[in-house]
């Protein structure tokens, strides 16, 4: 009885081991942490009162849908990836920036790794990765938040 | 006597609203599929209804979706096989495809580099396209395969399933 206890302990703790390593190897592949996602709501409520400090929000995937953004296009792209780090060249180190793409899932998105890896790359201490799960219908425009024009 | 009478007719009636509902427009499965009117790459606009007799599958794609370019493949092995097919509820198949592109070169040069010989049509709004909200589209790739009359016989199918599904429509 005593063996089979030990053995099953032993398994389960291999198994969580195991999944953990997986759980965080998948995170680390990823260049933000979850504290750099931002809830959409959070933006559309700064976007919406014109007396809170506005972040400096680039469209870097295929549409700036986003009120106020600045289109990048995708940055998958090496072009447009260019045009982002010139952007980013003349903004200091500590400016409030958001990015977001919203074509489809973080795990098929071509865009948000490049466009994070080189605010990580270039140093930068006060950016955001815009939290869309799903697309940017989904998470922002059927819930009624700003789009432009 | 009177009885019976009001019993046909109540019959009657809830056979007709019955009737009304089952063609009303929406995107559950018996239910008429919304029109689409959208413009092709030449800028002749196509619309859904034009393709009334026919079995029809409504492909959501985008070139920046890389399930919806892997799933291009299969959708022409589709198209060539049942194109001229006869099937209990419509007498050839078309796919109808509607890209949520935003940039035209992207979609033009997709269509013509995979020779994609089927139906293609966008409005370039990305997931802003009105389409998009009419059909609630969650996610790409979508699609709603629909009968000869406009009518949704399955929604969201793929590979194998998509297949199956369309072969067992097929007149015997």
């Amino acid at each position: 009885m005593k063996t089979k206890t030990l053995i099953f302990l032993l398994f389960a703790v291999a198994a969580s081991v195991f999944a953990t390593k997986e759980f965080s190897s998948q995170s680390q592949n990823d260049p933000w942490t979850t504290q750099q996602l931002l809830a959409p709501a959070d933006l559309a409520n700064t976007l919406k009162n014109p007396k809170s400090p506005q972040p400096i929000v680039f469209s870097i995937g295929m549409q700036a849908v986003i009120k106020g953004s600045i289109d990048i296009g995708p940055v998958m792209e090496k072009d447009n990836l260019d045009q982002l780090k010139q952007k980013l060249d003349k903004l200091p180190k500590n400016s409030n920036i958001v990015v977001y793409c919203g074509c489809c899932p973080f795990s098929r998105c071509p865009n948000v790794r490049p466009a994070m890896a080189l605010l990580k790359t270039m140093q930068f201490t006060n950016y955001k990765l815009l939290n869309l799960p799903q697309n940017v219908k989904v998470d922002w425009i059927d819930k009624g938040y700003p789009v432009s024009e | 006597m009177r009885t019976l009478i009001l019993s046909v007719l109540i019959l009657l009636f809830g056979s007709m609203i019955s009737t009304l509902s089952a063609q009303s427009t929406g995107l559950e499965i018996g239910n008429k599929a919304p029109e689409i009117r959208l413009p092709t790459t030449k800028g002749d606009t196509v619309a859904l209804s034009s393709l009334k007799g026919k079995l029809v599958l409504i492909d959501f794609w985008a070139t920046w979706c890389s399930p919806c370019v892997e799933e291009q493949s299969q959708l022409a092995k589709l198209y060539s096989k049942y194109k001229q097919s006869v099937f209990t509820n419509g007498k050839g198949f078309e796919i109808y495809g509607v890209s949520l592109d935003a940039k035209k070169s992207n979609w033009e040069n997709f269509i013509r580099t995979n020779k994609i010989n089927w139906i293609q049509v966008s409005d370039l709004k990305f997931w802003r396209s009105p389409v998009a909200k009419t059909y609630n589209i969650q996610g790409l790739p979508f699609n709603v395969l629909i009968d000869d009359n406009g009518m949704i016989l399955a929604k969201n199918l793929h590979g194998i399933d998509l297949e199956k599904q369309i072969g067992s429509f097929l007149k015997k």
